[in-house]
């Protein structure tokens, strides 16, 4: 029965002793390599290649995985590796990916989206899947615009830029990750996909944690963001010291403040703290699970 | 005498008389006694608390046609005003505004805690009146206020001379508060002895026998169950395998929510409030996606957030219900009052070309039966499968056979769902693979073997994004070819009541059949002979069966609740076949007389627009709440 494929387990991904993932088994089903459709240095390779390395160090194999995509040229990401995917509308990717990990904590449920998606029209979801907690990793592809559409503002445009005046058509960019602080978010961080080794090693603890991961990743966009570019970025990342205490909400916070004062990203894991949870089995879906419930019990309340 | 046979109303303050406590005592004990009840009529605000509330219920011996017109034997007042020294009566709302349905010879019960009411006018249309201190009772000499239900139901048992021994009020007062106690069983079989106590006084300073009314116990030859339609749907989701429900809380839907919030995790499912419309429904998507049966459930505000949606659902071929339990609209419109004014919206709404399936019910049996082949249909055919209710269908409460229930063991059937063997020896899997049937295998993740890419952008055959000119062509072709398969295989068609041809036909759906059913039986009566063709598989629309159907009448009349006549549009666009119509908007239930009134307009004077309560006389103007 296909029901041995699918663990019962409540939400550790499993390996199949049929096959170890390798690098080379991400590029099947996948487009291929010449003919990804993202600007030559964009960003999103990075977070492309720190992806597979995670994903293979954690063994998670692709009949496991569940990317949900978001719009935008981020949300292509999940063609160009192996695993299922899912794409539905703008914002959408956070929302779809909670009931898909309700449903099946056995898998490995990855929401990938712009920073737009994110926190613009998505910003909804983002705040309540913070709340609710579900065992899903959020990597955010920020580079403060809207690739697919040409170049408009994101939410996170104007960091580090000496701006005199702003209007309520331009405002300043916040912070991914007060917001997600504030939202109560149980697993905060930060990384720049410029370094695609030491995202992986984010990614990991990401996929590692049991609950919402958020990954804020700083992708940037060559073509139409001139300011926080690959030097910026190198500039003004910071590695978040081995001496902070991601376990502590306060601490974190101060982290935050420190680093702003500073002026200064944060890069690393900011606040980590599981919450406790009830464990649940994926819900019955195939049809000799389904078939025949008793209703009786249901009856009685009508009688 | 009249036995087992009337229509009474009880009416009162929201939230504060207790309206729905006494109406729903009363038609458990009288479907425990083996009557047939029918209450789908009620009225209430969109309020929590003040505004006027009504529950109309026909009682019978055999299961009543339908809930008839507004006329009443009996009516219940349970208001009583909260300033006497007011010089107009703000709190006799109840009597005020049903007064002048309550027939010749009926009965009226009000609570005269703060005073009596002028009856003249009634009593000389043999009208008999029973002043009933209700309230005082309970709060006075039982120290309960709450038990003032029980006073009015007392009362009105007595009224009925039902239920002498009180045997079956004991025993579903002992069911309800065995937990609270036995003080307050006592005190609430008290609160209804002196109720009767009460109607025997005035009987007695009356000099009256009786009422004229009375219930009589039948045997109960079979279980039956009193349920109204949210409760037969979600009973019926969760026969049918659903296993995921998401829902914001609305009016009429927030009761599915909570019923499958309480009773879905027993079945190994889980319920979940959304934060919004659209998260729950990205949330159902994103279950389904992961292989489970899912489901949501709203109104038209939420329907009309929920439209890009239908677009993921039928583009990336993801299964879905979408119960829309239709209230009054457009915009915020009456939330609390029925409409069937979405049906444009869940056939055509939402950007491109889709393939979808609209189903309607008819009644609260349909609402079970027929949400287990949603969820059939919604696997078999990979697309958003609309599940319309109204608001009287799905609030409204009716006895219904438990065997409806439990006859047959329904067959979940998901479809063209793959294993690890089926995939094994096809090869590499292809999610959207072109078939004749437009119905492609679908693979749920975790089936070691294979992967899916599954998108709201045009794709190919493995899901990744396209825009050739001949793979677009081809996958819309796929989708619609779904769309034919279905009316060739699963679609229902209308049912036929009568014979159609050369003949008048009223055409329905939704909870007008009983309606359309009794005015049929009246016109007959009348020596019209009409046709009644419902439908209850309304998209896409089976244009060469309604054709077969109708094209032979002499006039089609269809039959709804919204203001141009949607469903009316449908058939006329689809079949060329013109039709009249006859639609009520006014937020009350369509009435039978309301039928046969536009049908005669129709035939006797060629209207081919009726627009019913245009000759109402003007209404009591009571005010309602927002």
């Amino acid at each position: 029965m296909s029901d041995s494929n699918i663990a019962k387990s409540n939400g550790e991904p499993t390996v199949r002793a049929a096959q170890k993932p390798s690098a080379k088994l991400w590029d099947e089903n996948a487009t291929p390599r010449h003919r990804i459709q993202w600007c030559p240095g964009c960003g999103d390779f990075g977070v492309l290649a720190a992806l597979k390395m995670a994903l293979t160090k954690q063994e998670v194999t692709p009949a496991n995985l569940l990317m949900v995509g978001g719009i935008g040229c981020s949300g292509q990401i999940r063609n160009y590796l192996n695993g299922n995917a899912f794409h539905g509308t703008h914002g959408g990717a956070l929302a779809y990916a909670l009931g898909a990990k309700m449903s099946r904590p056995d898998l490995t449920v990855i929401a990938l989206a712009g920073d737009g998606d994110t926190f613009a029209i998505g910003v909804e979801n983002f705040v309540h899947i913070c709340r609710r907690d579900p065992g899903v990793m959020l990597v955010i592809m920020d580079n403060g615009v809207y690739g697919l559409t040409k170049g408009q503002h994101s939410p996170t445009h104007g960091r580090g830029m000496d701006i005199k005046e702003w209007s309520e058509e331009s405002p300043p960019p916040f912070s991914p990750l007060r917001l997600a602080l504030t939202a109560g978010a149980t697993f905060v961080s930060q990384s720049f996909s410029g370094d695609p080794k030491h995202a992986s090693e984010i990614y990991v603890q990401a996929l590692q944690h049991k609950g919402f991961a958020m990954v804020n990743d700083f992708s940037p966009c060559v073509t139409y963001n001139k300011f926080n570019t690959y030097d910026w970025y190198r500039e003004h990342g910071e590695e978040i010291p081995a001496s902070h205490d991601p376990a502590n909400l306060d601490a974190a916070w101060e982290l935050l403040n420190d680093f702003d004062r500073r002026g200064r990203l944060p890069l690393g894991v900011v606040y980590r703290n599981p919450r406790a949870k009830k464990s649940v089995n994926r819900l019955p879906l195939w049809p000799e699970e389904l078939q025949g419930a008793d209703v009786r019990p249901l009856l009685q309340l009508f009688r | 005498m009249i036995t087992n046979h009337l229509k009474l109303l009880v009416g009162g303050v929201q939230l504060r008389d207790g309206v729905v406590t006494v109406t729903d005592v009363l038609g458990r004990i009288l479907t425990r006694a083996g009557l047939y009840v029918l209450a789908m009529e009620r009225g209430y605000a969109s309020t929590i608390y003040g505004a006027h509330q009504y529950d109309p219920m026909v009682i019978a011996d055999q299961p009543p046609i339908s809930w008839g017109d507004p006329a009443l034997d009996i009516l219940v007042a349970l208001d009583y005003d909260s300033n006497p020294d007011a010089s107009q009566q703000p709190n006799r709302d109840t009597v005020l505004r049903h007064e002048s349905h309550l027939k010749d010879g009926g009965v009226l019960v009000y609570d005269s805690s703060t005073g009596e009411i002028p009856t003249e006018t009634l009593e000389r249309r043999g009208i008999k009146v029973f002043p009933l201190p209700a309230r005082n009772v309970a709060r006075d000499e039982l120290k309960l206020d709450v038990v003032k239900n029980m006073v009015a139901v007392g009362a009105l048992f007595r009224i009925l001379e039902f239920d002498r021994d009180v045997s079956l009020l004991r025993k579903l007062v002992e069911e309800r508060f065995m937990r609270k106690g036995q003080k307050v069983i006592d005190t609430n079989l008290q609160a209804a002895q002196r109720g009767r106590e009460v109607v025997e006084t005035v009987l007695k300073a009356r000099g009256w026998t009786g009422t004229g009314y009375h219930l009589e116990p039948r045997p109960l030859t079979e279980p039956r169950l009193l349920i109204s339609g949210n409760e037969a749907l979600s009973i019926g989701a969760i026969q049918g395998g659903c296993r995921y429900y998401a829902g914001y809380p609305i009016t009429p839907a927030s009761a599915i929510l909570e019923f499958l919030e309480e009773h879905l995790p027993k079945y190994g499912g889980r319920a979940m409030q959304g934060q919004n419309e659209r998260e729950s429904i990205r949330a159902a998507l994103g279950a389904a996606v992961a292989g489970v049966r899912a489901m949501v459930g709203t109104s038209g505000p939420g329907l009309s957030l929920k439209v890009e949606e239908f677009g993921v659902s039928g583009m990336a071929e993801v299964p879905i219900v979408i119960v829309d339990t239709q209230r009054a609209g457009p915009s915020t419109g009456m939330p609390t009052k029925s409409e069937q004014a979405d049906l444009s919206l869940v056939v055509f709404g939402g950007h491109g070309e889709i393939p979808r399936i609209v189903l309607a019910p008819s009644t609260q049996e349909e609402c079970y039966t027929m949400m287990i082949d949603a969820h059939n249909l919604a696997d078999k055919y990979q697309c958003p499968v609309f599940f319309l209710t109204d608001l009287n269908l799905s609030e409204g409460r009716k006895v219904v056979p438990e065997a409806v229930f439990t006859q047959t063991a329904p067959r979940v059937d998901r479809g063209t769902l793959v294993r690890e063997e089926d995939l094994r020896k096809d090869g590499a899997y292809k999610r959207f693979a072109l078939t004749p049937s437009g119905i492609s295998p679908r693979l749920v993740p975790g089936t070691l073997g294979g992967i899916f890419k599954v998108t709201g952008s045009e794709h190919d055959e493995r899901g990744f994004v396209s825009t050739d000119p001949a793979i677009r062509k081809a996958m819309m072709e796929k989708r619609a070819r779904k769309m034919e398969t279905y009316l060739r295989e699963d679609a229902k068609p209308p049912q036929v009541f009568g014979t159609p041809d050369g003949k008048p036909v009223l055409v329905g759906w939704g909870s007008t059949r009983p309606v359309l059913l009794d005015a049929q039986q009246r016109l007959r009566a009348q020596k019209v002979d009409a046709a009644v063709v419902h439908f209850t598989h309304l998209w896409p629309f089976p244009t060469d069966v309604a054709k077969k159907v109708l094209g032979r009448a002499s006039v089609i009349i269809a039959v709804e609740q919204n203001f141009s006549g949607q469903f009316a549009d449908v058939i006329q666009s689809q079949s060329l076949l013109p039709v009249r119509r006859i639609v009520k908007y006014n937020g009350l239930p369509i009435y039978p007389s309301d039928v046969v009134g536009g049908v005669k307009q129709i035939l006797l004077d060629g209207i081919t627009h009726v627009r019913v309560g245009t000759e109402a006389p003007a209404p009591v103007r009571v005010s309602e709440g927002d």
